[in-house]
């Protein structure tokens, strides 16, 4: 039997009200989805651009890790700030003169700051009990790799680092920032 | 009601109540709510949904109170924080409120969840409505976990980060979700704007509305009676709700926020920890609820750390969702349905067992209490820097004096003198500073390393020579003239009585006026004495003509003068 016109009219009505509907919540929808997932394409945070200077070298005595921060220039979503305290890293020296290796004190494992335990003479997370030789390596605990080991070098009397965060648990040392 | 009973009025409504009942449905609305019936009779069980309810009423109230001064800027958030909790009036119990009903509403919350586990009341034909039921409970964690950073405090900070990056660990989708939940690539401003508008704005939407379609739910279907009560002893014992059982949700209710209330009063608010500090090696805790993931997390390491963190969450999850359907029992009666309640109870034991090992293990850890101690003590000293309000970079260590002194010290100080004990550039190490083992360095080997010696002064002074005892005395004696009140007055004496037969006062004298070769003695390491040294090392009195340190006098305030003086007289007891 043929719909009679005023129901077939009503049934035109009823799928353009739902387009309509559906047109305006796009409307909204579509940039807020695009609002709220920005921040995962864009670079957040200039920091480690530049080397910065955290200690005098003659204070790095060895095998007495220095705890030094690294205070640099630091851009936050919409904050630029000159002097920020960007992280924490440890300068190891295993003989005297010998080089300077820094280590970030991020915890690969899920981001805690390392101590350094001067009894054992090993860096210790505080969180989850992984542990780290003076070279940085994995003793045990569940930490997915070594302590992540920053750009050093040593200008007049100077230690420089380049402060860089790293991806923590993953096995694989990737930057981000 | 009007007051003219006159019979003529009675067909048109008069008065405001009436107005309002004809322009509104009061009545049908209140005959709907006198309608409903407790099957079985009114109970204490059935209080624990409505107490839930009544706790998250709390926290809409007491958060909106909060939002009014709470800013959520990294340099603002701990700052408005701070003030809520010292400063403001009744601050410290609104956001007491705020934060103890919390856990208030996740104890009730989960009871309410036991109950309806218990009386079977998630079966057929309430199955819609057990889902709802955990969703919200879903909602009410994440309430809290977002909640949790907000003050932008130590433990707050460290907590989200790990959870921050148990998401990051998830496959796949790992890094997207934890840039999603950070805002960015690492931990910022946007972290705690995200977590601010979810926890202030999306989650009471979602939840107010789920939360209405639960108790819709809930009207439509009635109560579950309990499980020895058949369907016409149910209906026979049946009260009304109203008041029978709203009378015992209000008893209830008022209890349990005078427990919460009374929590407040006990611990003064909820705790505000230290300033967030990316660069310390904080402890990351998470809040009690959920300890014993953390320490469920423990037993799983490197890669299978996701069966701890996301595997067997997720499974549980299913199965709790999954449970009106898996359940087969024959009737409500618990014997009827032992698998599921024998699950439900081992998973309970289970999440105490582990709550409780996570507990204990940190009651036993000294390096655990060393932390919470050393906390504590930068805890207290922010807040109470806090008081003089806290600068607008968010720094409220700035407020301390000490922290002024190093930025001075750093800038002008740092490029000749050292700290560490390696020797300064053109000064001498301060390390220990007038200290008896430092006055002791210095008259043996003026010129040594940590001395006088990287100054290079043309005809300093000489070594000491002396027997053992000789030297104690006259290092006393030094000492004592700095006004250490642990310095022995027989012995320095015996030092004093001691500076002719060794020729120190051929260069130095003691009146406090002879302006000698060698600084004068009087009063030597004394606040007054360091001040002078700082404001002019050159001074007649001091080192005169053969001084090398630069001037401060014009180039610091008296005020700095007077707080690298305290700098320096704290080094000696460092």
């Amino acid at each position: 039997m043929a719909v009679e016109p005023p129901d077939q009219r009503r049934a035109f009505l009823k799928l353009m009200t739902a387009g309509l509907g559906a047109l305006t919540a796009a409307l909204a929808i579509i940039p807020g989805f695009g609002f709220l997932c920005g921040p995962l394409g864009r670079r957040t945070g200039r920091a480690g651009a530049s080397p910065l200077r955290v200690a005098a070298e003659r204070d790095i005595k060895p095998n007495r890790p220095l705890r030094v921060t690294a205070v640099g220039p630091h851009e936050d979503a919409w904050l630029r700030m000159e002097k920020v305290t960007l992280g924490s890293a440890w300068l190891v020296r295993t003989s005297e003169d010998g080089p300077i290796r820094a280590f970030s004190t991020v915890c690969p494992h899920l981001g805690c700051g390392v101590d350094f335990d001067e009894s054992s003479g090993k860096f210790n997370c505080p969180c989850h009990t992984s542990a780290f030789d003076l070279d940085g390596r994995c003793l045990g605990g569940p930490s997915p790799r070594g302590l992540d080991e920053l750009e050093t070098h040593v200008e007049g009397r100077d230690v420089m680092v380049r402060y860089q965060r790293f991806r923590v648990g993953t096995s694989k040392r990737e930057p981000i920032g | 009601m009007s007051a003219d009973g006159a019979p003529t009025r009675a067909a048109t409504k008069t008065g405001l109540r009436d107005w309002l009942a004809d322009r509104i449905g009061l009545d049908e609305l209140g005959n709907t709510i006198r309608a409903g019936q407790v099957p079985g009779g009114a109970s204490l069980w059935h209080t624990l949904g409505s107490v839930a309810a009544g706790l998250f009423v709390l926290e809409a109230v007491t958060g909106v109170f909060l939002a009014t001064t709470y800013t959520p800027s990294v340099t603002g958030a701990w700052a408005s924080v701070a003030y809520i909790q010292d400063q403001l009036t009744f601050g410290w119990f609104v956001r007491g409120l705020h934060s103890f009903g919390s856990s208030a509403l996740i104890v009730v919350a989960g009871l309410h969840l036991l109950q309806v586990l218990l009386f079977g009341a998630y079966r057929r034909p309430r199955e819609l409505n057990w889902m709802v039921g955990l969703l919200l409970f879903g909602m009410v964690a994440v309430f809290a976990l977002s909640g949790y950073l907000l003050p932008w405090d130590q433990k707050g900070y460290w907590a989200k980060l790990v959870e921050a990056t148990i998401a990051g660990s998830a496959p796949v989708v790992g890094g997207s979700a934890q840039k999603f939940i950070q805002g960015g690539a690492t931990f910022g401003s946007t972290t705690l704007t995200r977590a601010y508008a979810l926890h202030a704005m999306a989650l009471p939407a979602l939840l107010t509305g789920l939360l209405v379609f639960h108790i819709y739910l809930f009207r439509r279907h009635g109560h579950t009676p309990k499980w020895s009560l058949s369907t016409e002893e149910a209906a026979a014992r049946a009260t009304p709700a109203w008041p029978d059982q709203t009378f015992r949700n209000a008893v209830v209710g008022l209890l349990v926020w005078g427990v919460v209330a009374v929590a407040v009063i006990a611990r003064h608010g909820a705790p505000l920890e230290s300033p967030a500090d990316p660069t310390s090696s904080y402890l990351a805790r998470p809040e009690w609820y959920a300890l014993p993931l953390f320490q469920l997390r423990m037993f799983f390491e490197g890669p299978l750390e996701i069966v701890a963190t996301m595997i067997i969450p997720a499974i549980v999850t299913a199965l709790a969702f999954s449970l009106p359907f898996l359940d087969r029992g024959a009737t409500n009666r618990p014997r009827d349905r032992r698998r599921v309640l024998t699950a439900a109870g081992l998973g309970l034991l289970a999440l105490a067992v582990l709550g409780v090992t996570a507990l204990a293990k940190d009651a036993r850890n000294p390096v655990y209490a060393k932390a919470r101690a050393e906390e504590k003590i930068r805890g207290e000293t922010a807040r109470r820097l806090a008081l003089k309000g806290v600068p607008a970079d968010g720094n409220v260590f700035r407020n301390d004096p000490a922290f002024h002194a190093r930025e001075i010290w750093d800038e002008r100080c740092a490029g000749c003198h050292n700290l560490a004990g390696a020797g300064g550039e053109k000064g001498p190490d301060l390390k220990a500073y007038n200290s008896r083992a430092w006055i002791r360095g210095f008259l043996t080997n003026p010129d040594g390393p940590l001395h006088m010696g990287p100054a290079k002064i043309d005809k300093g002074m000489r070594a000491v020579d002396g027997t053992p005892e000789e030297i104690d005395a006259l290092v006393e004696f030094v000492y004592a003239e700095t006004g250490a009140a642990d310095a022995d007055a027989a012995r320095a004496g015996r030092g004093r009585d001691l500076l002719s037969p060794k020729d120190c006062d051929t260069c130095h004298d003691l009146d406090g006026e002879g302006e000698n070769d060698g600084p004068n003695l009087k009063g030597r390491g004394t606040a007054k004495w360091v001040a002078a040294v700082i404001a002019d090392a050159g001074h007649p009195l001091l080192f005169g003509d053969r001084n090398k340190m630069p001037k401060q006098r014009n180039k610091l305030t008296p005020d700095e003068i007077d707080e690298m003086t305290k700098f320096v007289l704290a080094l000696k007891g460092k």
